[in-house]
């Protein structure tokens, strides 16, 4: 089974729903017009990029290759989920931090995955490992987001309870206990969710990707499973060692909580 | 070794370019009482809270027991010295939970007789440990949380305006307790605006000035 090519001038055609989008805007007054044609224009130059990397990176299979295209991900992943929170906090312990975190909770749900599940030959096989591990990395990268702008929030928001158990005699861990199981659970919530409801409303991403690419549908739904198995892993194993890891900043070495700055509920632009 | 005693010599506390407290020397002894006055943003708040270790001097001592506070691990110490805060959260839970909070910290528990005693100790009825602790008044929330302090059996008690969310008679038990407390071996520094509630005490006086303590003749 093959699967339809898309010329590029089919893909021109494409870009009629982005002017029913503009021109919805337009008439809505919701001058939304430039944002949506710079998300069109930008979105298509990076996937088109990617694409042509992907393509170079599949022609020189080299394990340092593909390494090193795992290791921007990873880069990537930590600058975006450690730039939310402002400055102020030392933003380079933060980065580090976000790093750690989100390299051990995709590594946990990566290596045995192709070690015993579904093993590459070479075990460096790019069109394998990149794709499944931008799926770990960029869940990973949006828990750490989360766990960190809550448990900050957090903190700011509890800082006369947490100094209230620090004075009763409580560890650092023990006074920030309720604000980090708070943001974990916010955090584990829509991977949850994703669980529970796929496939009776969306089909995701990379099963639908196989079905189309010619994959009989019972093996992909098998790689779905995995794949959604190995998010909650990495969701869970990311989001307890970011809150584990950011608890560093908010407390000092006799135990003082350093109330946090104001977190930006917005990425910065 | 001097022991049972809380002092602090040459505190000073900078926030933001701002000195809150500009070396303050203040110290009570095992069953004294010290009573601090003073206008409000004097500085008086802020003193309490370094001498509890809950915020870093810029500069200054702070001995228990003539140690170091800094040789001392932060959770032993403040068990050793509780601070009781002017509007002290109430924890999710009933009261009970929140009185037996500081023993179930260090893992150990407490008995619920020991813990309708304190809350008799501080005025409120036995009954009150089963009612949610967030849905008590300001006065109700003060003594549960004096309680809450007591739990930990602590040398040194520490109060902010502990009588600031009182009526004149819950006030006047108040003030009693401390005095009780003090009788008993406890060494209490008491913060508080009110010039009548600070004469009931009959401690030692300071008064806070901009950052500094000058004992009160």
């Amino acid at each position: 089974m093959g699967y339809v090519d898309i010329p590029f001038s089919r893909l021109v055609l494409a870009l009629g729903f982005i002017l029913v989008a503009i021109v919805l805007s337009s008439r809505g007054a919701l001058r939304l017009e430039r944002e949506i044609a710079w998300g069109a224009a930008r979105g298509a130059a990076q996937l088109i990029a990617i694409g042509y990397l992907l393509r170079v990176l599949f022609a020189h299979e080299r394990p340092g290759w593909v390494l090193l295209a795992l290791s921007v991900m990873l880069l990537v992943a930590a600058w975006t989920s450690a730039r939310r929170v402002k400055r102020g906090l030392r933003s380079r312990a933060l980065l580090l931090y976000a790093l750690v975190s989100i390299a051990a909770g995709a590594s946990v749900a990566l290596v045995p995955v192709f070690v015993f599940i579904v093993p590459p030959t070479p075990w460096f096989e790019a069109r394998y490992l990149v794709p499944i591990g931008g799926m770990m990395l960029s869940s990973s990268m949006n828990v750490v987001a989360l766990v960190l702008e809550r448990l900050f929030a957090g903190a700011r928001l509890e800082s006369a309870t947490i100094e209230q158990l620090l004075a009763l005699g409580a560890t650092p861990q023990q006074a920030l206990a309720p604000c980090t199981r708070a943001a974990l659970r916010a955090a584990m919530i829509p991977t949850i969710n994703g669980l529970l409801t796929v496939g009776l409303v969306a089909l995701p991403g990379m099963m639908t990707g196989q079905i189309v690419g010619g994959v009989a549908p019972e093996q992909a739904v098998r790689y779905q499973i995995v794949i959604l198995y190995q998010l909650v892993a990495t969701t869970a194993i990311s989001g307890a060692l970011a809150a584990r890891l950011a608890r560093r900043l908010l407390f000092t070495k006799e135990a003082q909580l350093l109330v946090p700055p104001e977190t930006e509920l917005e990425p910065r632009k | 070794m001097v022991t049972g005693r809380l002092a602090a010599e040459g505190v000073v506390v900078v926030r933001e370019g701002r000195a809150l407290v500009a070396g303050a020397d203040l110290g009570v002894s095992a069953g004294e009482i010290a009573v601090v006055t003073g206008v409000s943003g004097c500085g008086k708040t802020t003193l309490l809270r370094a001498m509890a270790t809950l915020i870093p001097r810029d500069a200054g001592t702070l001995a228990l027991d003539g140690i170091d506070a800094a040789q001392i691990p932060p959770m032993i110490f403040r068990r050793r010295v509780a601070y009781v805060p002017q509007q002290p959260p109430m924890l999710e839970g009933s009261v009970q939970s929140n009185v037996a909070t500081g023993p179930r910290l260090a893992g150990a528990s407490i008995t619920p007789e020991a813990l309708a005693a304190l809350l008799i100790r501080v005025g409120l009825p036995e009954d009150m440990l089963s009612r949610s602790a967030r849905d008590l008044s300001g006065g109700e929330r003060q003594r549960v949380a004096l309680a809450r302090a007591l739990a930990n059996k602590p040398s040194f008690l520490l109060m902010d305006e502990p009588t600031s969310a009182l009526d004149p008679s819950s006030a006047a038990h108040v003030l009693a307790l401390v005095r009780e407390l003090s009788r008993q071996g406890l060494g209490v520094i008491v913060v508080t605006h009110v010039e009548e509630h600070a004469e009931r005490l009959e401690g030692t006086r300071y008064v806070c000035v901009a950052g500094r303590l000058t004992v009160k003749e």
